[in-house]
C-alpha cells in the first residue's frame, strides 16, 4: 500500500492504519530499535509505542516521508528507554558506545557560538552531509542514524570494518570542524 | 549529554537522505546472482556427472529451512530435549553402526563404554577432558553361508579436528583399513543480527545444536546418498587472471594496496576471488574493484592473487596502486606494480591450483608439531568438498548463502575445514556362516559444554550422548552402556540409570533412540 494510502487511513480512523504500517515498515522499525536497545522486549514496546504515537500524531501530521518520519519516533523512544535503562543500571551497551563515538563531533567552545535550534542545526548538518561522497553519507547515517553495527554496514558495503571505521572516523572529524565553522554550540 | 542530544537532532536531518541511506541496503536490493546460462550448463555438468548417483549437493539439506537459524535455547541446562542440555557447544552423538546393504541377515549386540580416564586429550595434559569411547558390535550370522557386509561408522566432527576424531576400526582384534567419506556441511545457516532479525539473512553458521537436529539430517538416507556420491565436477571454462612479481613503497606505506577496477555485465559475469582483501560493486554500472595489500613478504598474506571470470571476460581494467586498504580517491599513489597473467582454462583445473595453494599457505601458518589437518585429510576429499560447498551455497548455487555469495574462495577454502559434518568409515566385514564377528570402534569424543566464561551454570559440564538406531540399518537385539574409570566424576544428569555410589556402570539399553550422560570432573 502507498503511503499515502496509508495516511489517509490514520486521518479516517480506521485501525488497519497500523496494521498496513507494521506491515509495510515493521521489520524496519524492529531493526532500528534492535540496533539502539538489543533487547528483544525493550524492541517490542518500542515499535508499539511507535504506532501509538503515529496514531496519535495523525492526523493532524501528514508526513512527506513515512518510513523516515517513523523512524525518528522510534529513534527518540528507544533512547528514552535506554535512558531510562541506564538509572536502572541495566541499560544495553549499544547506544553508549553510538554515542561515545557522536562525541567526536561535539564542536568546542571558542566563544562566538550560536544557541541553535534542533532543527536549525538538523538543517546544518543536512547540508553538510549533501556535500560528502554518497557511500561516506550511507556509511555515516546507517551508523548514526540507524545504529547499525560496524560488523554489518562493511558486510552491506561489502568492503572491510577497517574502511568502514576509517570513512566514520574521517566524516566525524569533519562534521566537528563544519560545526565549529558554523559556531554551532550543543 | 551533548552527544545524546547530537543523536537526536541526526533524527532531524533531511527525509531523502534517510532514504537514501536507509535504502541502500546490497543485502535488500543487490544480491549477486549467477547468470542463468551458467547455472544452465552446471546443471547439464550434474546430470553428467550424477548419473546413477544422488548429486551430492542436489538434496539441499537446507532448502526448507531445517537447519538454519540458531537454536534459541542453546545453554539452557535441564530442559532442552528430552530434559538433557541443550549445549553451547554441541559436538553431536556417538552413531551407531551402519550397512550399505539392507536385509543382509546379520543381527547385532552393541555395546558402548565411556572411558573418562584422565589424560584421553591429545593435548597430553593430565586432566579429564573428553572419553575414549569403545563402540563393540558382536555381528553374528545365523545363516548357513557366510555373509559379507559394507559397513559404515558414521562420526560427527569436521575435517580440523580429524586427527584427533577419526575412529579406529578393528575386527576380532585385527585392525581394518577404513575409507574415510565427509559428507556436506551439516549445518545451516542464520542471520548476523541473530534470530530477531526481521531481514533473515544468512551471513552468519549455524552449526547443529542438537541430536534431534542431527536425527533430521540423517532420517531418509539423503545425506548419506549425497556422502557416498560423487563431488561435483566444474568444468566451466573460466579465465584466470594471476597476479605475481609484486612492488609497492612498503616503507613509506606499509598498507600499500594495489586494487584492479573494470566493469562487467553482471548478467554476464561472475567473479570468484583468491588472495583479494577487499571488494567494492556498484550494481548497476557494472563497476567493480578488488583489492589486495601488495604482499611484503613479511605480513601472512597469500601471495596467490587470483581472479576467476565466468562468463564473458571482463575486457580492460585498470590497476591502480593507493596508500592503504581504503582505495579511497585523493590516496592513489605510484611505485605499485604486478605482472598480470590471463589464462584461459577451466573452474575444476583453478580450483585444483587454488587448493593446493590455500592448504600450503595454511600449513606454513600451522604450529610446527602440532596436528595439521592436511596431515590426515586427502587433497581429494578437501578439494571435492571446497567444490560441493562452491556449488551448494555458493557463488555457484541457485540460492547462494549471504556469506559467500560474494565469491571469495578463501573463505570457501578455509570453512570447508571447520565446517561440522558427519563422517563415515567404510570398511568390509565378513560374518561366517553360524558365527560372529567383534567389531570395535574406538575414537576420542569431544564432549558438548558451554563456555566457560558465559556464566551458564552448566559451564564445567561436559556432555555425551548417543543414538542407538538413527541411520542404521542393523537388526540390533540388545544394546548396553558402560563407564570406565569413573573416578573423576559425578554423574550431574543422566537418562541412562547409572549409579556411581552403588557401583551401576552398565545398563541395558531399551527402545529409546537417545541417551544422554552429562558429567562434571570432580574436584
Amino acid at each position: 500500500m502507498e503511503d499515502s494510502a496509508i495516511i489517509d487511513l490514520y486521518w479516517s480512523r480506521d485501525q488497519r492504519a497500523i496494521e498496513e504500517t507494521a506491515g509495510k515498515y515493521g521489520s524496519f522499525l524492529h531493526s532500528l530499535v534492535w540496533n539502539i536497545l538489543h533487547s528483544r522486549g525493550d524492541a517490542e514496546e518500542c515499535v508499539n509505542d511507535t504506532y501509538l504515537r503515529a496514531w496519535n500524531a495523525i492526523p493532524p501530521a501528514r508526513p512527506a516521508a513515512l518510513r523516515a518520519w517513523l523512524g525518528r519516533i522510534a529513534r527518540n523512544l528507544s533512547l528514552d528507554r535506554w535512558k531510562a535503562g541506564q538509572t536502572q543500571k541495566r541499560g544495553g551497551g549499544a547506544a553508549e558506545v553510538l554515542l561515545g563515538e557522536l562525541d567526536d563531533c561535539v564542536p568546542a567552545l571558542h566563544g562566538v557560538e550560536k544557541q541553535l535550534e534542533d532543527q536549525e542545526i538538523a538543517a546544518l548538518i543536512s547540508a553538510f552531509l549533501r556535500r560528502l561522497p554518497a557511500e561516506s553519507r550511507v556509511i555515516f547515517l546507517r551508523r548514526y542514524w540507524y545504529g547499525q553495527e560496524l560488523a554489518d554496514i562493511a558486510a552491506e558495503r561489502r568492503c572491510g570494518v577497517g574502511k568502514v571505521k576509517s570513512s566514520l572516523f574521517r566524516t566525524r572529524k569533519a562534521l566537528r570542524a563544519y560545526l565549529e565553522q558554523e559556531g554551532v554550540i550543543l | 549529554m551533548k552527544s545524546e542530544r547530537l543523536f537526536r537532532i541526526l533524527g532531524l536531518v533531511d527525509d531523502e537522505l534517510v532514504e537514501e541511506a536507509v535504502s541502500a541496503s546490497p543485502a535488500a536490493s543487490k544480491r549477486r546472482r549467477i547468470p542463468r546460462r551458467m547455472l544452465g550448463l552446471a546443471a547439464c555438468l550434474v546430470l553428467i556427472c550424477g548419473l546413477g548417483l544422488w548429486y551430492r549437493a542436489g538434496g539441499q539439506i537446507n532448502a526448507s529451512g531445517g537447519a538454519d537459524g540458531a537454536d534459541p535455547t542453546a545453554g539452557s541446562g535441564g530442559s532442552g530435549h528430552s530434559e538433557g542440555t541443550v549445549f553451547m557447544s554441541y559436538a553431536g552423538p556417538v552413531f551407531p553402526l551402519t550397512a550399505l546393504e539392507a536385509d543382509f541377515g546379520l543381527t547385532a549386540e552393541r555395546t558402548l563404554t565411556w572411558d573418562f580416564a584422565p589424560g584421553a586429550y591429545a593435548d597430553g595434559e593430565p586432566r579429564q577432558w573428553g572419553a575414549q569411547v569403545t563402540d563393540r558390535y558382536v555381528l553374528a550370522n545365523p545363516s548357513e553361508e557366510d555373509v559379507t557386509v559394507t559397513a559404515l561408522y558414521p562420526f560427527a566432527g569436521s575435517f580440523y579436528d580429524l586427527a584427533q576424531i577419526r575412529p579406529a576400526v578393528s575386527a576380532d582384534g585385527g585392525e581394518i583399513k577404513t575409507e574415510l567419506y565427509a559428507g556436506p556441511y551439516a549445518g545451516g545457516f542464520a542471520s548476523a543480527y541473530g534470530a530477531e532479525d526481521p531481514d533473515h539473512d544468512t551471513l552468519n553458521l549455524a552449526h547443529l545444536t542438537s541430536w534431534e537436529q542431527y536425527q533430521a539430517l540423517l532420517e531418509g538416507g539423503g545425506y548419506l546418498s549425497q556422502t557416498l556420491a560423487e563431488y561435483p565436477e566444474l568444468d566451466i571454462p573460466v579465465t584466470v587472471y594471476y597476479f605475481s612479481d609484486f612492488e609497492a613503497p612498503h616503507e613509506q606505506y606499509p598498507a600499500a594496496t594495489q586494487a584492479i577496477t573494470f566493469t562487467i555485465d553482471p548478467e554476464a559475469t561472475e567473479i570468484l576471488s583468491y588472495g583479494f582483501n577487499g571488494m567494492s560493486w556498484d550494481e548497476e554500472s557494472g563497476w567493480r574493484q578488488y583489492d589486495y595489500f601488495v604482499p611484503d613478504g613479511v605480513t601472512r598474506e597469500p601471495e596467490t592473487k587470483a581472479l576467476l571470470v565466468l562468463g564473458a571476460d571482463i575486457g580492460n581494467y585498470v590497476l591502480q596502486g593507493y596508500e592503504n586498504g581504503g582505495c579511497d580517491a585523493g590516496e592513489e599513489i605510484g611505485g605499485v606494480s604486478c605482472t598480470v597473467a590471463r589464462k584461459e582454462t577451466t573452474l575444476d583445473e583453478a580450483l585444483d591450483y587454488l587448493s593446493q595453494e590455500y592448504a600450503a599457505f595454511y600449513t606454513r601458518g600451522w604450529i610446527p608439531d602440532h596436528p595439521n589437518p592436511f596431515d590426515t585429510l586427502s587433497f581429494e576429499m578437501y578439494r571435492g568438498a571446497a567444490a560441493e560447498l562452491l556449488v551448494q551455497y555458493g557463488a555457484l548455487s541457485n540460492t547462494p548463502r549471504d556469506r559467500y555469495a560474494d565469491g571469495r574462495l578463501d573463505d570457501i577454502l578455509y570453512e570447508v575445514l571447520i565446517h561440522q559434518r558427519v563422517l563415515y568409515l567404510q570398511f568390509s566385514v565378513t560374518v561366517p556362516a553360524g558365527g560372529s564377528v567383534t567389531v570395535d570402534c574406538t575414537l576420542w569424543k569431544e564432549p558438548s559444554y558451554d563456555f566457560h566464561c558465559s556464566g551458564s551454570e552448566n559451564a564445567g559440564l561436559q556432555g555425551y550422548d548417543l543414538v542407538t538406531r538413527l541411520g542404521s540399518s542393523l537388526d540390533f537385539t540388545r544394546q548396553t552402556a558402560a563407564l570406565e574409570n569413573t573416578e573423576g566424576i559425578e554423574i550431574v544428569r543422566q537418562n541412562l540409570g547409572f549409579d556411581l555410589e552403588n557401583g551401576v556402570t552398565s545398563v541395558e539399553l531399551s527402545t529409546e533412540e537417545h541417551y544422554y550422560l552429562e558429567v562434571r570432573v570432580r574436584e
